[in-house]
């Protein structure tokens, strides 16, 4: 589903990423963790191609991922994620679902769908403005979400968020795990990583340090957070 | 901007009642709805051709800075298809609304003085070309340069063409040739300036050019086509620059 090839990306005489590969199949729950400045939205962004790697290759779905068709069937949360204050939840959604191949007469039953999926009933009509952090992220995997995606990409989706907003997300997430859905989670709340994703890499200084399963990873009497620390600190 | 038109047109429209008398003599009411025509057709051009640097300017950076650009860009859309949309959405906004402002005239003159100039709307949609030019050239410019300074990049531009189109059309006029040649003596046929007044962007050359059909006779006398094709050159060599330019460029 994802595959990177010796992936690097310089800037200037900075390597945000270094000989980077790993590979990630359909239906897992990876999460990809690091410290501050690890390469993590970097190699989000050149899955994405909103920047280009220096050297190596990036495919999503079989697909180069210079090639549109690669984000077919992908979702895509960002850190900080922003709707127009102008635009309702409601109509966030519809111009998002308008940015895909669905038919116009099936944007209100996807819309409806969602807004059921993210628990936002009721509050989806009022406009963006009065929203709070929680519940623009919500929107924001909602649209994520729109076109039922194979491959949920998610840059810190509960960046900002307080735990009650955390739990909300954690559980949507684990809602989609029966769905099949693959899901690249770029995060630092370890705990939260820890109760959702199956697989995780862990990255420092633009170098990838372990991948493995979390089951492997965290042994008797450690946390996934001990085990990022013993990493990172070497 | 778009209000300023609009007044102007609002404010304009009586100077279409009148009867005018010249040194007490009636002054010919079809030759002076062609001279008022033709101001306002000056007026609203320019004005649109302000309000397209102004919209065209923060385009990019508001869409970059809101997240709607790596929004729309995490979706199977190219970037080729993110900046035409960009491109022809804001060039047919703004030609729709000229074409309304210069339409409104249109109809004004049409019923108050009995005088259809269909032209008139033709040179609308010739003027169009300008708009694209400043769309095309701004989008460009933002991407390298602060907005601010993609800006008055344009209306530097603009002005520079504006007064170089006057400088010239005064060096071919008669008597001031004949004052030149007095003065300097022969000169060479082909001069620097006159290539850079030539490749510079005929942004007041095509307005011009589009004016010139209003009121003319049937094999009345057309202006210069040429600051009309220099447009349309520009557009395809600057479009092509923008599209290669947001190729490289990084989506935050």
């Amino acid at each position: 589903m994802i595959e990177l090839n010796a992936v690097t990306k310089r800037y200037g005489t900075l390597a945000a990423v270094d000989n980077v590969s790993f590979s990630i199949g359909a239906g897992e729950y990876f999460a990809l963790l690091g410290p501050n400045g690890a390469g993590k939205t970097t190699i989000v962004r050149m899955l994405l191609d909103f920047t280009l790697p220096s050297s190596g290759s990036l495919s999503l779905n079989g697909f180069p991922s210079t090639n549109a068709a690669s984000r077919a069937a992908v979702g895509y949360l960002a850190e900080n994620h922003h709707i127009p204050p102008n635009l309702s939840g409601w109509q966030y959604l519809e111009r998002c679902a308008e940015l895909l191949d669905i038919s116009p007469s099936g944007v209100p039953d996807q819309c409806r769908r969602i807004v059921g999926l993210i628990g936002m009933e009721g509050r989806e009509h009022t406009k963006a403005e009065t929203y709070s952090k929680g519940m623009i992220q919500r929107f924001g995997l909602g649209a994520a979400l729109i076109g039922n995606p194979k491959l949920l990409i998610l840059d810190e989706p509960t960046s900002g968020l307080d735990p009650i907003g955390i739990r909300e997300i954690r559980l949507i997430l684990e809602s989609l795990k029966s769905q099949g859905m693959t899901i690249f989670l770029n995060s630092h709340l370890l705990s939260e990583v820890e109760k959702i994703c199956d697989n995780a890499a862990i990255i420092n200084q633009g170098k990838l340090l372990v991948k493995d399963t979390i089951s492997s990873l965290v042994k008797d009497g450690d946390t996934l957070e001990d085990v990022f620390v013993r990493f990172v600190k070497g | 901007m778009s209000i300023i038109c609009a007044l102007f047109i609002f404010l304009v429209r009586g100077c279409y009642h009148g009867d005018y008398i010249v040194n007490g003599q009636e002054f010919d009411a079809g030759q002076m709805v062609i001279m008022l025509s033709k101001i306002t057709f000056h007026v609203i051009a320019v004005g649109v051709t302000f309000l397209a640097a102004l919209l065209s300017m923060r385009i990019f950076g508001r869409e970059r800075d809101d997240g709607t650009q790596s929004s729309i860009l995490s979706k199977p859309i190219t970037r080729r298809q993110y900046v035409a949309g960009k491109v022809l959405g804001l060039w047919v906004l703004l030609t729709i609304f000229m074409f309304v402002l210069h339409g409104i005239v249109f109809i004004i003159t049409s019923i108050n003085m009995r005088i259809v100039m269909p032209e008139y709307l033709m040179a609308s949609l010739l003027c169009s070309f300008n708009l694209l030019f400043v769309v095309v050239t701004v989008l460009l410019l933002s991407l390298v340069m602060p907005d601010v300074a993609a800006f008055l990049c344009i209306m530097g531009i603009g002005f520079v063409g504006f007064v170089a189109d006057g400088i010239f059309a005064l060096s071919h006029n008669p008597i001031m040739a004949q004052a030149i040649m007095q003065q300097e003596g022969p000169q060479s046929d082909f001069t620097f300036w006159q290539v850079v007044y030539y490749l510079w962007p005929k942004l007041s050359g095509a307005q011009h050019y589009a004016s010139s059909f209003i009121g003319r006779e049937e094999f009345g006398e057309l202006g210069s086509v040429y600051p009309l094709i220099n447009i349309i050159v520009y557009c395809l060599i600057l479009g092509a620059l923008l599209f290669l330019r947001f190729r490289k460029e990084d989506i935050v």
